[in-house]
């Protein structure tokens, strides 16, 4: 009887898979993975290269799968990472480890190099956001040392810094994406008032809200957890503001194109892009910014569109140094350099050439 | 095609299965060979002529043999088999090492090693030699031979199954549901040794390897690679097996629980036994085995050792594994024979060395071994660090599932509950872990791009 049972369990099951993996229609995109799916046109292509994929991508209950094994893993395995990825109390956290001193020294020169060579006439700051590992324990989680990157920044950098990191916890951060929420930088926007010598105004923000959200950590950790909600905040400045980006022309300071695709946070500002000017229409102020940032500076960028006549956002990571030479003329602007610690840990990633 | 592929499970399998059942008994064979050449067209199309006239030729030479029993037939059959697994397998090697005798670049011939050919190579010869040595008659009909050799479970990673052990089942064989059912069991705790314990140690040992060493460290991911080589490999037999009983063959054991052996001796007793009874049958015997002088006698035992690791990869560090197991050997046969016999001492002995063997396996690159050998017997870096407690934590559960299932105390257990009260209960929860065994495994395939099976470069 037993020996019945399972042979026809067994057979039962592998012919519910083929059945439905016939039956079921193929998907082009899976959101929750952030990625095209492999279509029966690519085994077309290239049969033998292609089929193992398609067979794999299009199977039938794919996502219930990954989440199945994700919970072994972590539940009864006890394995905290996955893709290196934490996931504590439903919060996706990317490991940033080994600590790279040497990125860490570089990236100080090459701020010190763009601040001596161009920016004798500015007022000049530098901010950095920790990624969301730095508020993990030291106990059980491989995390770089923190203490030491940031005493090694300010020993290094000549220029003054705002502190962030007071104002900063966890929950400030999405859950499945390594971005800050939107509504974080009003917390940090108080002592960029200070620095930069600007009051701060009652505005009346807009909240909009996007659901689901899916982070660029929610499949790589393949934890699946929540989609969780995304949240940016508009006004009239927002809404006057045209966005020229040096790739793709004029664009709307949020694009809610965007909303919905692969990466529903290119809403801000559209994504990676190289070179942003952001123009308000909408004020009498003549001050300019020029913000050079990592993707943790698109979201910070529309809410100090009321302070700002111009705010250019420079992304050395896909423009050169010598470019914006180029383009960018140094003069009095405001100049922030905002950069998370993913980046310093990774700092080659920056293209400046110093002579 | 991998067994631990989507198209594989849920593709190939159930069109075969239907297939394989719905017609008489007489066509089985043919639906057998006809898919088995699939299955190897899908993993290597190109050498899919290869592997059919590689099955000619042997048949030609089994018939060959059987009408003349000549010597001269055997050796010509024997050459043809080495010298087609020495051309694909081993001429870069050579070149490459005689070349650097001179100082030289050698020229790198883009010659892509075909899918199992270590494997069908040695079935063929073990195939010639049982037919000239009369223990089987030879295989007339061409299609049965074909299917001997192309027979998927076995095909491109073992275990080398001789003619003569499955030449009554070629003809006739009974396909029934405990047979049947035995099968799905070794294949989904094949599948699940596989895409479980072995992927899940690979991982634990690659990270450790990338992280900051330590003498802790080293042991850790010598381990690491001891368990994920065993279970990739039993892992792999286990499936092979099952799927061979769900089509009614019955294929020998290739793994005995090898690390409960307590001596280097017993050890090779329980690993890989279809591979190191080959060669005490083809070569260790037929050279005078130990019935010859004392130094004849290590001769024949350094001979099939050096053939033991070459056959592995061609690569230094497998002849030097060979010849660690060698000397091992040596030292057990002539020396250590009195004390190593039961006993956690001598359990520990075989353990230490045979994990220490791994370690050669896995470092293709001298220069890179030579420096985890030194890290594992130093403490220069430290005894232990944050990343090695950090990694065995994190695996914890898993290293102390793939150590307990290399005992035999699970199987035991099983054992004594089936004899016990709780019979009827067990059988009824044991259907439901075996089915959810299979579904987590499947998971794992899907949540993973999982690691090619190491046996697929022999």
């Amino acid at each position: 009887m037993k020996e019945k049972t399972i042979s026809i369990l067994f057979v039962l099951l592998l012919f519910i898979f083929l059945i439905a993996s016939l039956v079921v229609k193929d998907k082009e995109i899976s959101y929750a993975e952030r990625r095209n799916l492999t279509t029966i046109e690519d085994v077309f292509n290239s049969p033998l290269d292609n089929l193992e994929h398609y067979l794999s991508d299009q199977l039938p209950f794919r996502n219930i799968l990954l989440n199945l094994y994700s919970w072994v893993d972590r539940i009864v395995l006890g394995n905290k990472e996955n893709n290196n990825i934490y996931i504590k109390n439903d919060v996706l956290i990317e490991k940033n480890v080994p600590y790279n001193e040497k990125s860490v020294e570089e990236f100080s020169k090459k701020i010190n190099y763009i601040v001596a060579n161009h920016l004798k006439n500015n007022r000049v700051f530098y901010g950095i956001i920790p990624d969301k590992s730095y508020f993990l324990e030291e106990k059980g989680y491989q995390k770089i040392n923190f203490s030491q990157l940031f005493s090694k920044i300010e020993k290094e950098i000549t220029i003054p810094s705002i502190n962030f990191l007071p104002l900063l916890n966890l929950e400030d951060y999405y859950k499945t994406d390594i971005h800050l929420k939107q509504n974080a930088y009003f917390k940090i926007m108080n002592e960029l008032a200070k620095k930069y010598a600007f009051s701060l105004q009652e505005i009346e923000w807009k909240e909009q809200t996007y659901n689901p959200f899916y982070g660029a950590t929610y499949a790589k950790g393949a934890f699946f957890s929540r989609p969780e909600e995304l949240v940016y905040y508009k006004n009239e400045d927002t809404e006057s503001s045209i966005a020229k980006h040096l790739e793709y022309g004029e664009k709307n300071v949020y694009d809610e194109e965007k909303l919905g695709s692969m990466d529903s946070y290119s809403v801000f500002l559209s994504g990676p892009s190289a070179w942003i000017e952001l123009e308000n229409q909408h004020t009498n102020i003549e001050k300019e910014l020029i913000l050079f940032r990592d993707s943790f500076g698109s979201s910070l960028a529309p809410l100090l569109l009321p302070y700002y006549k111009k705010i250019t956002l420079i992304d050395l990571r896909y423009i050169s140094l010598e470019k914006v030479e180029e383009y960018l003329s140094f003069e009095t602007q405001d100049v922030l350099f905002l950069y998370s610690t993913l980046l310093i840990n990774e700092s080659n990633l920056l293209k400046v050439k110093m002579k | 095609m991998l067994f631990s592929s989507i198209s594989f499970l849920f593709f190939f399998l159930p069109c075969l299965l239907l297939c394989y059942y719905l017609v008489p008994s007489k066509i089985k064979n043919y639906i057998l060979l006809l898919f088995s050449l699939l299955f190897y067209f899908f993993g290597e199309k190109k050498y899919l002529l290869l592997l059919l006239a590689v099955c000619l030729t042997n048949y030609l030479f089994g018939r060959l043999l059987e009408k003349t029993n000549k010597k001269i037939v055997l050796i010509l059959g024997l050459a043809s088999n080495i010298g087609i697994l020495f051309y694909y397998k081993y001429t870069n090697f050579f070149l490459e090492t005689a070349f650097s005798l001179f100082n030289q670049k050698a020229p790198f011939l883009n010659i892509v090693l075909p899918l199992g050919i270590s494997f069908f190579t040695f079935q063929n010869i073990s195939y010639l030699c049982d037919v000239y040595k009369k223990e089987v008659p030879s295989q007339k009909n061409f299609l049965t031979y074909c299917m001997y050799i192309t027979l998927f479970p076995q095909l491109v990673a073992g275990p080398i199954v001789r003619y003569k052990d499955i030449e009554k089942e070629l003809k006739q064989r009974k396909e029934n549901y405990t047979l049947f059912s035995e099968g799905v069991t070794r294949l989904i705790i094949g599948l699940a040794k596989k895409v479980i314990l072995a992927d899940g140690m690979y991982t634990f040992s690659i990270n450790l390897l990338a992280s900051q060493n330590s003498f802790l460290t080293s042991w850790l991911i010598a381990i690491g690679f001891m368990l994920q080589i065993y279970y990739d490999f039993s892992g792999y037999s286990d499936m092979a097996i099952g799927l061979g009983k769900m089509f009614g063959f019955h294929f020998k054991e290739n793994f005995d629980y090898p690390f409960t052996a307590t001596s280097i001796t017993d050890f090779w007793r329980k690993w890989h036994i279809s591979l190191s009874s080959f060669f005490k049958d083809y070569v260790y015997i037929p050279l005078g085995g130990n019935r010859t002088t004392k130094w004849k006698n290590i001769r024949n035992i350094f001979i099939v050792w050096f053939l033991t690791g070459f056959w592995h990869g061609a690569s230094w560090n497998f002849i030097l594994w060979g010849i660690y197991f060698f000397i091992l050997l040596i030292i057990e046969k002539f020396f250590l024979k009195k004390y190593v016999k039961q006993g956690f001492f001598s359990h520990l002995y075989t353990l230490f060395f045979v994990c220490i063997s791994f370690v050669l396996f896995s470092f293709t690159d001298l220069f890179e071994l030579g420096n985890f050998i030194k890290g594992m017997f130093t403490i220069k870096n430290g005894i232990c660090n944050s990343d090695a407690i950090y990694y065995l934590k994190n695996n914890g559960i898993l290293l102390l599932l793939a150590i307990i299932g290399c005992s035999p105390i699970l199987k035991q257990t099983i054992k004594k509950i089936q004899k016990g009260k709780e019979r009827k209960w067990f059988q009824g929860s044991s259907i439901f872990v075996l089915l959810t065994l299979f579904i987590i495994s499947v998971a794992k395939i899907i949540s993973s791009s999982f690691q090619p099976f190491i046996y697929f470069r022999f």
